[in-house]
């Protein structure tokens, strides 16, 4: 998103001062938006803050406002607490599922990096009007509905029938019993069923960094490469020491908007796998979202739980702010 | 190579026909996962039981899209009719609020202005599932828990959509605006006659990205409807994959309906898609 702008200084040229009137029209058509956006935005804020506090079940008539007090009394951290050192299940689960979400991210990010900057460099080099037609294909995914592409990767990795299976045997490979659902199929310490969501959302998301990368390389001025050329500099040189540092800056940002979206993955996890086998593809946002609404437990516990995820996104929205204020021209 | 200015790139190293090989590739990769759905649809229970199974079907039908749509105890049509009703509604909606408030913040200037925008971009900092307990809580007591009112009120104001039409707004020249005002115009009357008929291509990016986003949604439906007659389509997928796991071909037909109207639109809008995305990242 165009964040940088944000920050530009107002330099509209005002067309002399307001009239009353004009400033009366102005203040009357904001008030119902920020009157809303307190509702809707500021107030759930605050109540999930003030919740992850408390005790809290909406079955339990509380005393105070929002039933936030008495049969839900006010713990204090102790959410906090049970998350990072409890012995319930949902302490357990929940640490397990921060694990889980990092070796996501983990994967995910250099995994799409390397499908998407060589690609989009190729991308870039080849005539127009083939460019137009491959960039709109590999764009496809991102646009499609998630539940409908986790049905695809049901069929990709069916166990015995699915595609997947049938493509190895077909090149002489034995494929695994269990794409999903073997908790005993670990590579290098990564679980088979991360492996395959990995893959299953890289498919499904590589199209957005690909066409950023490639505008960005569009927009890398022909006349610095010509100058390289010029002072001698051959292509692979003039790829490493001019592209590249050119393109830094976007690949920093993509990636940490990468991160950020890693970090928010629902539909896959819940649909494709589960958040099993034995809990080995649990992520965050899917235990805030069982703890909350499938198992309906303390809602405090699960509103704590979503202040941890917030927290780590914030920490990476603030980075993403920091590298989008930073000038740069060609 | 002929000696036009080379092209310093991996597809130079390769050759031309290294990168085609390498993107033609990309590009099985990409379709080939749709395409075997596609063809799967079109199988029998039988086929789709077999194993190995064949790629593709030896008697291919749409009995399974005939089924989907013709079963009486399945509210494909009413489902549909929600999705559709819920875009448009948000679609219809986030471009009037957005329009509206994205005039108010580029053109006129008073007091607290900044501070109420910020307000409004807090909307883009906060992640969804931070206030996802809370406003389910919220929508509970507002009585508006299984009802298709729970995807549309809380989604009056798209804090994206103002600051993206406040961006574009800004470039209008204020003459115009004077003029209007010169002739009589009222403040909304400006914003209704002279802002709005300029604003033809943003509003649609606004308004396609808006309604592939409520079309695809899931998590916050999944929250908050409960009755098969108030689902939306990605619902009934899902409710699909897990109620039919014997008739798995009624569940693929299912999937592909429901990719069916964001391809179309897709097919006529692609160019214009990807370069909206690409630019809202950005720039």
């Amino acid at each position: 998103m165009a964040f940088n702008t944000l920050f530009k200084k107002d330099i509209v040229v005002d067309s002399g001062k307001l009239t009353a009137k004009q400033r009366r029209f102005a203040y009357t058509s904001l008030t119902p938006i920020l009157l809303y956006m307190g509702v809707f935005t500021l107030f759930p804020i605050v109540w999930a803050v003030v919740m992850s506090f408390y005790s809290y079940s909406p079955i339990r008539e509380g005393s105070g406002f929002l039933g936030l007090g008495g049969a839900n009394p006010f713990v204090q951290i102790d959410n906090y607490i049970e998350l990072f050192t409890g012995t319930s299940k949902p302490a357990e689960v929940f640490r397990l599922a921060l694990k889980n979400t990092f070796m996501f991210t983990a994967l995910v990010l250099p995994l799409n990096l390397l499908i998407t900057l060589p690609l989009a460099v190729i991308l870039e080099s080849i005539g127009e009007r083939f460019k137009t037609l491959f960039r709109a294909i590999y764009f496809l995914p991102t646009i499609s509905s998630s539940v409908a592409l986790v049905i695809i990767w049901s069929y990709m990795y069916a166990p015995g029938w699915g595609l997947l299976s049938i493509m190895f045997k077909a090149v002489g490979l034995v494929p695994p019993k269990s794409w999903l659902q073997d908790p005993s199929l670990v590579y290098f310490g990564v679980p088979l069923a991360m492996i395959c969501v990995v893959v299953a959302h890289v498919w499904q998301d590589f199209g957005y960094n690909l066409v950023i990368f490639v505008a960005a390389l569009q927009s890398i001025p022909k006349t610095l490469r010509e100058a390289a050329r010029v002072d001698g500099a051959n292509a692979w040189q003039e790829f490493w020491l001019v592209v590249v540092p050119l393109l830094r800056r976007t690949v920093l940002l993509t990636s940490v908007l990468t991160v950020i979206s890693s970090l928010q993955v629902f539909v896959i996890f819940q649909l494709l796998t589960r958040g099993g086998p034995k809990n080995q593809t649990q992520t965050l946002l899917l235990s805030i979202y069982e703890n909350a609404f499938r198992f309906a437990n303390n809602l405090g516990l699960s509103s704590a739980m979503s202040m941890v995820l917030f927290i780590i996104i914030l920490t990476l929205t603030v980075i993403q702010f920091r590298l989008l204020r930073t000038e740069w021209e060609y | 190579m002929t000696d036009k200015p080379k092209r310093p790139s991996l597809a130079f190293v390769l050759g031309k026909s290294g990168a085609y090989a390498i993107l033609i590739v990309g590009l099985i990769g990409t379709l080939l996962p749709f395409f075997y759905i596609i063809v799967s649809s079109l199988k029998t229970p039988a086929e789709l039981r077999q194993t190995p199974p064949d790629f593709f079907s030896k008697t291919p039908s749409l009995d399974n899209y005939t089924t989907i749509l013709k079963d009486k105890d399945i509210p494909i049509a009413q489902n549909l009719f929600n999705s559709i009703f819920v875009s448009i509604s948000r679609v219809v909606i986030t471009l009037f609020t957005s329009s509206y408030a994205g005039y108010i913040f580029a053109k006129y200037h008073f007091k607290g202005k900044n501070l109420a925008f910020g307000i409004i971009l807090i909307q883009i900092m906060i992640p969804f599932q931070v206030v996802m307990i809370p406003n389910y809580l919220l929508v509970v007591k507002l009585g508006l828990i299984d009802s298709l009112w729970a995807l549309i009120i809380p989604a009056f104001i798209d804090a994206y959509g103002i600051f993206m039409m406040k961006q574009f707004i800004e470039a209008l020249p204020a003459e115009l605006m004077d003029a209007a005002r010169i002739d009589g115009a009222s403040e909304f009357g400006i914003y209704s006659r002279i802002v709005l008929p300029q604003m033809g291509p943003p509003l649609a990016s606004l308004g396609i990205f808006t309604f592939m986003a409520t079309w695809n949604d899931y998590l916050w439906p999944l929250i908050v409807l409960t009755s098969p007659e108030n689902r939306t389509i990605p619902l009934l997928v899902v409710w699909f994959q897990t109620a039919h796991v014997s008739n798995q071909g009624l569940v693929l037909a299912a999937s592909i309906l429901t990719l069916l109207p964001i391809f179309i639109v897709y097919i006529f809008l692609q160019r214009w898609i990807v370069d909206q995305a690409t630019s809202s990242a950005f720039k």
